[in-house]
């Protein structure tokens, strides 16, 4: 290793760069507006869900039990039907999500201290926010009409995110996302795109051995991939307001981990692909796509399959995700998330030495 | 077992295989110090793989070779930090400047700052780079590019320098300045071992390599090499060569066939004479008398007694199966001070054109000299910035969407599919140009013979070497029966003879009264053009047969094609400044 060749490499990669302007935007940007596009279009609260009723008591305490259900803010009444089939139709056009169902003597039941059964109906096809409607409905219709105090009183404290709200909860994951989305592609492409030039031919019949060519590929792309961690990092607290527990340098270090970890998959996608588009694809597939999956930014890794957790456990992002949820939002620090970060650099110095191991100086 | 030797490059055996393809195979030879070793072959024959086992950049499958005596598997690093190797192409960085890109080379190659000052003032004196030290690499012409790219891979004085066809595509002054620069370099006593289908670079050898389907099948000095030729060339005299070149088409012995200007050049298996029968219908057309063979007959000679099982049994187009353009199409091409400007350049200036029927025009001209804006122009690929254009009876400037039916055009890169196959290919480009599936399955029968293409209906063209590939280019170009061909650089880095195929098929198309535009950079196939139009810096600066061209010239100036063109242009760089003034 000269330091010398590695400056050389560095140097011309990075006027390469800075004289490409659409690759300077789209690297600095695009991190951005995915930050927005997730940041405001993924949200998993469950509000004012569309209510239907169907009312075949028509008495006060039915009324009020729909009242009861609009006041709650989880509900509007979005349609008052006098038949079944009715019914039918509007869950089928989408109309409503939840349908109450009052039987006749409903009040006269109540009236009587009687149990006085109500149906509700939940359109299910998005199995989550039914879940979360039916369980907005049992609470309600279970306090139903101020109900003698039972004997044990359930309260729940939410704690780390007590609002939940949906920010909150996807900005942290998305720092692992979006680290995932550019800087494997970029590194990638900025190999490849030399072996489609034959350019690489001339690195190859020279002194430059394969770690210095890589290293000083490396520098410039681990460069711009910290600035968009860093910059999404700033937006999400200062845009989205989420609350920041734990130590940001801690965040920045590990970040700076992560960094390597994204530019090293890039790297070792370019030693298996010869040209741009394969480098494209291939990015896409082994970084980006399992990492919006399988990260558990979305979807929580607990709850999947066995198989698909395994999978998931395979890929760095879940790891990088759940020390960057932990820290955010619960202050954990080291002491508390180091297993994470261990397996990051474990994973990250595979990858590198990999990609080194693979990338020989010949043409074939 | 390895003595002291001054041997720069010995390989025992050598081999390469891909996917159970040898590309080389076993392979024997040795470079002394200071020698100048030229590969040349059919395409395809592992010119190419060659040079990259020997710059150590790939492994060899079998055999070994000691480069600078190092073992080239085990000592790679050693080879690959000590010697020059320059790749097909343009490989340097496009966004980079000529000096950045000379900096990144000497730091690369360990070559200190002080070194690198001095050196590259004398390398950019000596390519002629020096006025355009911060330009981009991307924005400089084919020749300067490959210049530099010399350059480049001089900075660290390397004792050997490896070149994969360094005037592929490069004009002929831009090629001699390129060679100036070996030359010059060769006499600080430098090994350079490069590949060329350029047979007038194989001249300028201390030895020459033949490869044929990976090995090496012929070894000598230049004139050792054409002595195997001897007997076996021979020229006719005469006035009508179209004539001479019909009846010695239909010849088994003979083996090629090359137009001069006011002879016809042959070459025929060593040891047959021309036969009776051959030379009863010369009597009328002209002599028959043996001439000193080029390393050009000798490749036809070798490529032939090869029986190259790849392209080379290919049925002989014949005029009689070629097919003109529809009846009734006009196919002139004429422009009236035809112009265009990117921003401040003027890449064509004021051309003034007049092409018949069935006539071949060939265009030289230097890199960026405009010949392919101008050809974009014509084919109504381009608007012009003024002047007017009729390309086979149509208006190129105002309706170009019909003028396209009526032309061929085929790009330099020919724009294939590399992953169809040539039947895919032909039928693409059939329906795109709008022929019924009768006329399409007809229009590519026809095509498919005429280029020789059968046996290779079902490969696909990514697998193809250069030679069918430009086949294929050409019959993807003719298939609708087009008024008017363009061709530009049709034959670049293709081997002489598949230059020849391809210029026989050229010259059927002109009998059957297509019009073809085509421009090259082998100045000898000028001689198979009718008339000839050189330009510089966008000019048209002369047009006319080769003779009237001369004629034009002072009686001093040789009497080939390439003393012909460079005279022309440097007259053309003396008169310039004056009759811009003259203009103003």
């Amino acid at each position: 290793m000269r330091p010398s060749r590695i400056a050389a490499v560095l140097e011309k990669e990075t006027k390469e760069i800075v004289r490409d302007p659409i690759t300077v935007a789209i690297a600095l940007i695009m991190p951005i507006l995915m930050l927005f596009l997730f940041g405001y279009a993924i949200s998993l609260d469950v509000k004012d869900i569309r209510l239907g009723v169907l009312d075949h008591d028509r008495s006060p305490a039915s009324r009020q039990l729909v009242d009861e259900f609009v006041d709650s803010g989880y509900f509007r009444l979005a349609g008052s039907y006098a038949a079944p089939e009715e019914v039918d139709g509007a869950l089928q056009r989408n109309e409503v999500k939840l349908v109450l169902v009052v039987p006749p003597r409903f009040h006269e039941r109540l009236e009587r201290g009687e149990a006085a059964p109500v149906q509700v109906l939940v359109d299910g096809t998005y199995a989550a926010s039914a879940n979360l409607a039916a369980a907005y409905a049992e609470t309600i219709i279970s306090t139903f009409p101020d109900a003698a105090p039972p004997a044990a009183r359930v309260e729940v404290r939410v704690w780390y995110n007590p609002a939940l709200r949906s920010a909150n909860f996807i900005v942290p994951g998305l720092f692992g996302v979006i680290l995932m989305a550019f800087p494997p592609l970029l590194t990638a492409l900025a190999i490849t795109r030399e072996k489609e030039s034959g350019s690489i031919q001339q690195i190859f019949a020279s002194p430059l051995t394969s770690a210095e060519f890589l290293a000083g590929k490396l520098v410039p792309y681990g460069l711009i991939a910290f600035v968009q961690i860093v910059t999404v990092i700033a937006a999400g607290f200062v845009w989205f307001g989420v609350p920041m527990r734990g130590s940001l340098g801690l965040l920045l270090a590990v970040g700076l981990v992560y960094v390597f970890t994204t530019v090293g998959i890039g790297l070792l996608v370019s030693t298996i692909a010869n040209s741009q588009v394969v480098a494209m694809l291939l990015a896409l597939i082994v970084a980006l796509m399992p990492s919006a999956l399988f990260s558990g930014f979305l979807f929580p890794i607990f709850t999947m399959p066995y198989a698909s957790q395994l999978y998931a456990r395979t890929l760095p992002a879940g790891y990088f995700v759940d020390f960057s949820r932990g820290l955010v939002l619960k202050g954990a620090g080291l002491p508390e998330l180091w297993p994470s970060v261990a397996l990051l650099l474990v994973y990250t110095l595979i990858v590198f030495a990999l990609a080194v191991w693979l990338f020989r100086k010949k043409v074939a | 077992m390895a003595e002291p030797t001054d041997d720069i490059i010995r390989a025992h055996g050598l081999g390469r295989q891909f996917r159970g393809r040898w590309a080389v195979k076993d392979v024997d030879l040795t470079v002394g110090r200071g020698e100048i070793v030229g590969l040349v072959g059919p395409d395809g024959a592992g010119k190419t793989t060659l040079l990259q086992l020997i710059a150590a950049i790939l492994d060899p499958s079998a055999g070994r070779c000691t480069v600078l005596g190092f073992d080239s598997v085990r000592e790679s690093a050693k080879i690959t930090s000590r010697i020059g190797y320059m790749a097909q192409g343009f490989t340097l960085y496009d966004r980079l400047t000529v000096a950045e890109n000379i900096a990144f080379a000497a730091k690369a190659r360990n070559v200190s700052a002080a070194q690198l000052a001095a050196r590259r003032q004398q390398l950019l004196a000596m390519a002629g780079l020096g006025p355009f030290l911060h330009r981009r690499e991307g924005a400089l012409s084919g020749g300067m590019r490959k210049k530099l790219a010399l350059c480049a891979n001089l900075v660290h004085e390397p004792p050997l320098l490896l070149l994969d066809e360094p005037g592929l595509g490069v004009d002929p002054l831009s090629r001699r300045e390129l060679w100036r620069m070996l030359e010059a370099y060769r006499r600080q006593g430098a090994t350079i071992v490069f590949s060329t289908s350029y047979m007038d670079e194989a001249e300028l050898c201390d030895r020459v390599a033949f490869l044929d389907a990976g090995g090496i099948v012929a070894l000598g000095t230049p004139a050792e090499l054409r002595a195997r030729g001897d007997g076996a060339a021979f020229r006719v005299v005469t006035d009508d060569p179209a004539a001479v070149e019909g009846a010695l088409s239909g010849e088994p012995d003979v083996l090629g066939v090359q137009w001069q200007a006011r002879d016809v050049r042959f070459v025929m298996w060593p040891g047959r004479e021309p036969s009776s029968s051959l030379r009863a219908p010369f009597r009328d057309l002209g002599r028959v008398e043996s001439a000193s063979p080029t390393i050009e007959d000798v490749f036809v000679i070798l490529t032939a007694e090869c029986n190259h099982s790849g392209d080379g049994d290919v049925e002989s187009p014949s005029p009689a199966h070629t097919r003109g353009p529809m009846e009734g199409t006009q196919a002139q091409i004429s422009s009236q001070g035809l112009t265009r400007r990117f921003g401040s350049f003027v890449a064509v200036d004021d051309v003034y054109l007049d092409l018949g029927s069935g006539e071949i025009f060939g265009l030289l001209g230097a890199n960026g000299a405009g010949k392919t804006t101008l050809i974009r122009m014509l084919c109504g690929l381009l608007s012009p910035s003024s002047g007017a254009a009729w390309v086979a009876g149509i208006d190129a400037v105002a309706d170009p969407q019909r003028l396209r039916q009526r032309i061929g055009y085929m790009s330099q890169r020919f724009s294939l599919y590399p992953d169809l196959s040539v039947g895919e290919n032909l039928s693409f480009f059939a329906s795109a140009y709008g022929l019924d599936r009768k006329a399409a399955r007809e229009a590519i029968g026809w095509a498919r013979a005429v280029t020789g293409l059968a046996r290779f209906e079902h490969h696909t063209v990514a697998r193809l070497s250069g030679a069918v590939r430009q086949r294929l280019g050409l019959a993807c170009a003719i298939l609708h029966r087009p008024a008017v061909v363009f061709l530009d650089e049709p034959t670049s880095g293709v081997d002489p003879l598949s230059r020849f195929r391809f210029w026989r098929l050229v010259n059927a198309l002109g009998a059957a009264g297509t019009t073809v535009l085509v421009t090259t950079h082998y100045l000898e196939e000028a001689a198979y053009c009718h008339r000839l139009g050189l330009m510089h810096e966008g000019r048209l600066i002369a047009a006319g047969d080769l003779a009237s061209l001369r004629a034009e010239l002072p009686a001093d100036v040789p009497q080939t094609v390439e003393a012909v063109f460079i005279a022309h242009i440097e007259r053309a760089r003396t008169r310039m400044p004056q009759s811009e003034s003259s203009a103003s």
